[in-house]
């Protein structure tokens, strides 16, 4: 009866166009309410934002304002405000054209100054901002940037020498060269040692002769090599008199300046893809293709005009690691990249829950706003607290790449592997959780948060598979723990020191109070990996002793791997959180980053593995959850204070995260 | 501030409108903060005599800030950004009339109002940077959403434009030739309704489309987005001499030396606040101009508020010293502190007002 009297009460009020009641009683049209007049900022967001974007605040707006202003970023109003975002109903081949244009756009502009012909922190500094940005906007536009700057550019910078510099760097820069990475092959991805192109060395004219012998050894995926790029560098074995000296990298123009494709080279495309359709991905195969010999990028060996072999590193290995070079700095700007997608999408998310209502607790009374219920707080609020603890460790990853030694560079390596795949992954969760906290609307395009799934998967596997990088890592850890133990002295490096210190202790009750405090947080987190990690060990070794090899006894233990490998990661990310804090003064930026420091740190501790392996008691289990919880009922106050200082500007979020009534009515149509 | 001992507003009573006429001609009908009555449903706003409204009365708050200190000027800006923030996010339609002189705290006046007629008298200038000021009164949203780059050649240079110019780029919705006005008051008048697309098809009735002066600026829209595109003040100036090299245009080397005029400091301020404001809602826009007002005011980096108005306002020697003098001497950390908070006690942030949270129009919402 309830439900037809209130329909017959509307009918009415159309009918009679008597002005309507309280928009927020049961009855009435519903009306936008913007969540910027009911709720309040009880912190500077500037000043948040800073503390996480971390660098180039600057930059950063100039370049969103560079694209927010052209129109080839393809502008639409709606609701009266203005979305800058591709169209991705064109076809694939019209968005790989508008990409090119934007990058032609950005070009002209100075946005890419100095990126190739400058060395130092500063400018390393300045791209990553940059990087950032476009990824932002749109990932081919920041995949096709990377596979030129970082990939063609890196390998150059990396691998080459002054000469390479040089002759190559500069034009890059200028886009006067196109250049792309061709590594990966259709029967090999991850096992870059495996592949399968080959090249050999010709004395009598001075050059290589570089061919793809079989179907499988076909370049694949590579980024730029279906339409526009000029040149690439090329990894194959390297022939010299017969024997094998294993992966190097060449560069080879595959196209001439007004863009047709080089004799003795066959380039087809990869096809449409679940994302990415504005990058040309393409495939390569080489026939009897003639290299100058002064295009071996010779930093780590290099071959006589008379045909001998000369490498500064002896070792294989040594010198194979020496070529992964490039893809490290790659796993830096996916990493970091993945974190703005979050940051994205829990803007988009969390501002529709703050003005999107539903079901009411009673008859007649209003719809309950749906971030007032505790249970779309438990979705998305830890989802921001992790968020929030990927920008500090992403901000780290960031100096630790910069500020790089020789004597960093494994720890790099490590930390990089173990951000790139959490990252990359949690970005993964984090979106299905957003789309689906914003309904039948999250499935829209235009929304971006559904169609950023499609877009970052990838991310998942290019530059490293996260599995393949996550089982590295726990490798890694496994020998700092033997050359701690082999000679006896302590951990040192990789976050490692606490193995140390005598075993922390978990209470047998948690309370409040415990749970909040940093010092149990960390305990918990080091706890978890150190006996981990024990186990590992012991389990590697259990399985050596009964005949099997290193290799195979790390195959057989990969449950505890990925344990352990998340157990690090998880620690290494709130290590950074602590020290982000720190760096505070008391007051309302330092309380609120406590308590989503708590969060991200319980969110962890909630994790299986801490009653798979008997860290926590069931009762303390349910202290966790029960404080997770209460922190997130105190968080939905900040809720959109905490998403604004993700920093993201509207025109870069969506429709449904501002006045989506208005941007759906009928005038809009 | 000197306050007024006259009626600084007229206000006609229509049926369904209200008239305010702005009406200190003395001061170029200098800008006070009596204009706020919302108990109307529609408002014309317009001035009286040969402009729409000049500005904030500059003098007078100079004097105010000699005789009581920077405080007594941040009131008035206080006072003036929270009028400013009203209009923006007043519920019912405006309609400003700019037939004449409208700069500075006029627009700040006019431009977050609904619409803006532009006539044949129309004189559009944000000249602060010539004052040692920077483009206030919300202008870092307002002319940040120009098309390309426009917003930061009228905002660093004070480039004004006519009442053509304003229809096409958009500081102004409509066009109407002065001998209309009469016509267009009366019917606004007789309007029973706050429909916004109602009031633009009357309005719609008296207007004309004009174009543009062929020298206009506007017409070299390409150059100006290539050189104001730049990421620095230095950089654009760089732009622009290489442009000047390649087209000899007399306008290029105007806005060269109209920028070399400048205070440099004001130039960085500006170019930063319109960078930061076009990704902002008009009201954090008016929180930031602000608290870079009240650094102005308390001249802590810089006294160039203070020595442009001494040179065009009351020597009028026309010859201001800056200091710092060069771009170059103006560092990336001097151009942060300006949005800052104010380190000093009792100093707080522009506390907005509040506004109602539900039935803003939809114009309205879309710039919070």
């Amino acid at each position: 009866m309830d439900r037809a009297f209130q329909r017959t009460q509307i009918l009415t009020n159309h009918l009679l166009r008597s002005s309507p009641p309280s928009p927020l009683s049961s009855n009435a049209c519903l009306s936008y309410s913007p969540p910027e007049l009911s709720e309040n900022n009880a912190f500077d967001v500037e000043e948040m934002r800073n503390l996480i974007d971390g660098h180039n605040v600057e930059e950063r707006d100039w370049l969103f304002g560079l694209m927010k202003q052209s129109r080839l970023f393809n502008p639409r109003v709606r609701g009266g405000k203005v979305f800058v975002s591709p169209d991705y109903n064109q076809s694939a081949e019209q968005q790989r054209e508008m990409t090119w244009k934007r990058i032609e756009y950005l070009l002209g502009r100075g946005a890419f100054e100095r990126w190739l012909t400058e060395k130092g922190e500063e400018i390393e500094m300045r791209r990553f901002a940059g990087f950032e940005v476009f990824s932002i906007y749109d990932h081919s536009l920041f995949t096709k940037l990377g596979a030129h700057f970082f990939l063609w550019g890196g390998a150059i910078e990396f691998l080459g020498t002054k000469h390479h510099h040089e002759k190559w760097l500069r034009d890059s820069e200028n886009y006067l060269i196109k250049g792309c990475f061709a590594m990966t092959e259709l029967g090999h991805g991850s096992n870059v040692r495996g592949v399968e192109t080959v090249t050999t060395y010709d004395s009598s004219t001075g050059d290589f002769v570089m061919n793809t012998p079989c179907e499988s050894a076909q370049k694949y995926w590579i980024g730029g090599a279906a339409n526009h790029a000029t040149h690439t560098v090329v990894f194959s074995q390297l022939h010299i008199n017969g024997t094998n000296q294993g992966v190097h990298a060449f560069i080879v123009q595959i196209r001439d300046a007004d863009g047709n494709i080089c004799p003795n080279i066959r380039i087809a495309d990869c096809g449409h893809k679940i994302g990415l359709n504005g990058v040309d991905n393409g495939r390569i195969w080489f026939d009897n293709v003639r290299v100058p010999r002064e295009n071996l990028l010779n930093s780590v060996a290099d071959v006589s005009p008379d045909g001998r072999y000369l490498s500064s590193i002896e070792n294989p290995d040594q010198r194979f690691a020496a070529f992964m070079a490039p893809l490290t700095v790659g796993r830096v700007y996916i990493a970091c990249s993945a974190v703005y997608q979050s940051k994205v999408a829990l803007a988009v998310a969390i501002r529709y829950a703050l003005t999107r209502r539903a079901f009411s607790l009673k008859p007649k009374e209003p719809e309950v706003l749906l971030l007032d219920y505790p249970s779309h707080q438990r979705r998305l609020i830890p989802l921001a607290a992790r968020t929030y603890a990927m920008s500090f460790a992403a901000n780290y990853l960031k100096m630790l790449y910069v500020k790089r030694t020789p004597r960093s560079n494994k720890t790099i390596h490590v930390v990089s592997s173990s951000f790139k795949a959490t990252f990359t992954w949690n970005n993964m969760h984090i979106l299905q959780e957003c789309r689906e906290a914003c309904g039948g609307q999250g499935l829209k395009t235009e929304n971006r948060v559904g169609h950023l799934k499609g877009e970052y998967d990838v991310q998942s596997t290019f530059e490293g598979d996260n599995n393949i990088l996550m089982q590295r890592v726990s490798k890694a850890l496994f020998g700092a723990y033997m050359a701690a133990q082999k000679r006896n002295k302590a951990f040192k490096g990789l976050g490692l020191e606490h193995m140390n210190k005598p075993c922390p202790v978990i209470p047998s009750l948690l309370t409040s109070t415990t749970l909040r405090c940093s010092r149990f947080q960390m305990d918990a987190l080091c706890l978890r990996e150190r006996d981990l990690l024990n186990r590992f060990v012991a389990d590697v070794s259990k399985c050596k002793a009964e005949g099997k090899s290193t290799q195979q006894a790390f195959l057989m233990c990969y449950q505890l791997a990925e344990d352990l490998g998340r157990a690090f990661s998880d620690r290494a990310i709130f290590q950074t959180f602590i020290e982000a804090e720190a760096t505070l003064p008391a007051g309302s930026l330092k309380d609120v980053l406590g308590t989503l420091r708590s969060l991200y740190a319980l969110i962890c501790i909630e994790d299986v593995s801490y009653l798979r392996y008997g860290y926590l008691s069931v009762d303390n289990g349910a202290n966790v959850r029960r404080e997770i919880t209460k922190i997130c009922s105190e968080l939905r106050p900040h809720a959109l204070a905490l998403v604004t200082s993700f920093g993201i500007p509207d025109p870069f979020l969506s429709p449904l995260a501002f006045n989506w009534i208005e941007a759906n009515s009928w005038s809009s149509v | 501030m000197a306050s007024s001992q006259h009626e600084q507003v007229l206000v006609e009573e229509k049926s369904f409108a209200r008239i305010l006429t702005l009406n200190r001609t003395k001061q170029l009908n200098a800008l006070s903060f009596q204009m706020d009555d919302p108990n109307v449903k529609l408002i014309i706003l317009k001035g009286k005599g040969r402009s729409f409204c000049a500005g904030g009365d500059v003098a007078a708050v100079v004097h105010d800030i000699r005789a009581g200190g920077w405080r007594a000027g941040a009131n008035f800006f206080m006072k003036e950004f929270t009028l400013n923030y009203l209009m923006a996010t007043y519920s019912k339609p405006q309609v400003s009339i700019l037939n004449g002189i409208v700069m500075g705290g006029g627009n700040g006046a006019s431009m977050h109002g609904r619409f803006r007629v532009a006539t044949e008298n129309s004189l559009f200038a944000m000249p602060e940077t010539a004052l040692g000021l920077f483009p206030d009164v919300g202008a870092s949203y307002f002319l940040s959403r120009l098309p390309g780059f426009f917003g930061e050649y009228l905002g660093l240079t004070g480039a004004r434009l006519d009442g053509v110019e304003m229809l096409a780029c958009g500081l102004a919705t409509h066009f109407v030739p002065s001998a209309k006005l009469p016509m267009l008051e009366a019917a606004l008048c007789a309007v029973d309704s706050s429909d916004p697309a109602i009031i633009s098809s009357i309005i719609g009735q008296y207007s004309e489309r004009p174009s543009l002066k062929e020298q206009s600026v506007y017409n070299r829209l390409d150059v100006i987005d290539r050189c104001f595109s730049q990421k620095t003040v230095e950089e654009i100036l760089s732009a622009l001499e290489r442009e000047a090299v390649d087209r000899r245009e007399g306008w290029i080397s105007t806005t060269i030396q109209t920028l070399k005029k400048a205070s440099p400091t004001s130039l960085k301020i500006s170019l930063r606040s319109i960078r930061v404001g076009r990704l902002q809602g008009v009201g954090p826009c008016l929180v930031r101009e602000y608290r870079m007002v009240c650094h102005v005011m308390r001249g802590e980096f810089s006294k160039d508020f203070f020595e442009g108005c001494r040179a065009i306002l009351l020597d009028k020697d026309k010859n201001p010293k800056w200091e710092p003098s060069k771009l170059e001497l103006i560092t990336d950390t001097t151009v942060d502190s300006y949005f800052s908070k104010v380190k000093n006690e009792d100093w707080e942030d522009l506390k907005l007002p509040a506004r109602p949270k539900f039935n803003l129009p939809p114009y309205v919402i879309a710039k919070l």
